[in-house]
């Protein structure tokens, strides 16, 4: 699941707007390479799937896994 | 975890709304019906609004609020299920919510907050997502809700068995829903109750179709075994009749909210009344008549 390719449905940006972390509820940064937005504050990567960010701390990826 | 503290399996919720985002329009004339009386309350009001959440509308709502005119933002717990509110949409837990203060000017959940288990949390965290004089507006299954089917399972079970376990959800009582926006922050909050009730030839259509919504039993302390296999087959059979067709009753609390703003109308100063309520009530002595 951590080496999903890039999709080729580009984020809309108005979803980078106004999601943050839904744990820490600190900004996030996108990470256009892996398509995934990342909350350093929790430590977690929620990837972007078909277009959807998935905030779900289960399917989030750990950064120290990287 | 303490199961009291979490009444709901919200794996399950999950599980039940992936499985249900391929069959939830078997139920759309239901979630619609609900949706257009909720969303009624927008013509109440003279304001115009920019930009909407909505959660867990099952791909009934967003659509009704982009014809609006109003830009909408769609959230699920279900990926699958958000997906088909159409972009933009984002995969969430509505007990902790991705959405940065002030984000939208209106909230609509349509029949998606029941299976959350900290409801007072879930309000105060869309309340904050509100801007100031922005409105909140959710329909509920309140108590009442299924009443039929909860009393014919409860009693086959008891006399199949001799013991019950929770079948179907446990509802908020009407009375306690404009408590609970009030607890959670919202201004001039109403909660009134609207009676769906839904006629089924077959009873173990009312089951197809609460599976096909995803509404199939999440409570933490279900019973996991498989039940009796006489279970559902006595329950539905003593299931009350009408005419040949079995009512079921939804019993919706539809919640009308509003975040904070100081333009509202807002109670007077405590000691600002220039009129004793004494001299109009009285004392507490028997009233005299006045001739």
């Amino acid at each position: 699941m951590s080496d999903t390719p890039p999709r080729p449905v580009p984020v809309d940006p108005r979803l980078l707007e106004i999601l943050v972390c839904p744990l820490t509820r600190t900004a996030l940064e996108y990470d256009r390479v892996h398509d995934e937005l990342i909350s350093r504050a929790a430590g977690l990567a929620f990837p972007i799937r078909d277009g959807i960010p998935i905030m779900l701390a289960d399917e989030a990826r750990r950064l120290d896994d990287a | 975890m303490e199961p009291m503290d979490t009444p709901f399996d919200r794996r399950a919720v999950r599980h039940h709304r992936d499985r249900a985002a391929a069959t939830t329009a078997d139920v759309a004339d239901i979630l619609r019906d609900a949706a257009e009386r909720l969303l009624d309350r927008l013509d109440d009001t003279t304001r115009r609004f920019t930009r909407a959440l909505d959660v867990g509308g099952r791909g009934i709502v967003a659509p009704r609020l982009r014809a609006r005119g109003i830009e909408t933002f769609a959230t699920d717990l279900s990926p699958a299920m958000a997906a088909r509110a159409g972009a933009p949409a984002i995969a969430a837990d509505e007990e902790f919510l991705p959405f940065a203060p002030a984000s939208f000017d209106l909230i609509v959940a349509n029949l998606s907050l029941h299976w959350v288990n900290d409801l007072p949390g879930a309000l105060i965290q869309l309340r904050l997502a509100l801007r100031p004089d922005g409105l909140f507006l959710a329909s509920l299954p309140a108590l009442g809700t299924l009443a039929e089917l909860r009393t014919a399972l409860t009693d086959a079970e008891a006399s199949l068995t001799g013991g019950a376990a929770p079948r179907v959800s446990p509802f908020p009582d009407l009375r306690d829903c404009a408590g609970l926006l009030q607890r959670a922050g919202f201004a001039l909050p109403v909660a009134d109750g609207e009676d769906i009730t839904l006629a089924y030839a077959n009873p173990f259509a009312l089951l197809r179709d609460l599976r096909a919504a995803g509404e199939t039993n999440a409570v933490a302390l279900r019973d996991r075994r498989p039940p009796p296999r006489a279970l559902f087959p006595v329950a539905l059979a003593s299931l009350p009749a009408r005419d040949g067709r079995h009512p079921v009753t939804l019993r919706l609390a539809m919640l009308t909210g509003w975040s904070p703003a100081p333009s509202q109308k807002q109670p007077a100063q405590r000691g600002s009344g220039q009129i004793s309520l004494t001299e109009i009530f009285g004392d507490g002595s028997p009233p005299i008549s006045n001739k």
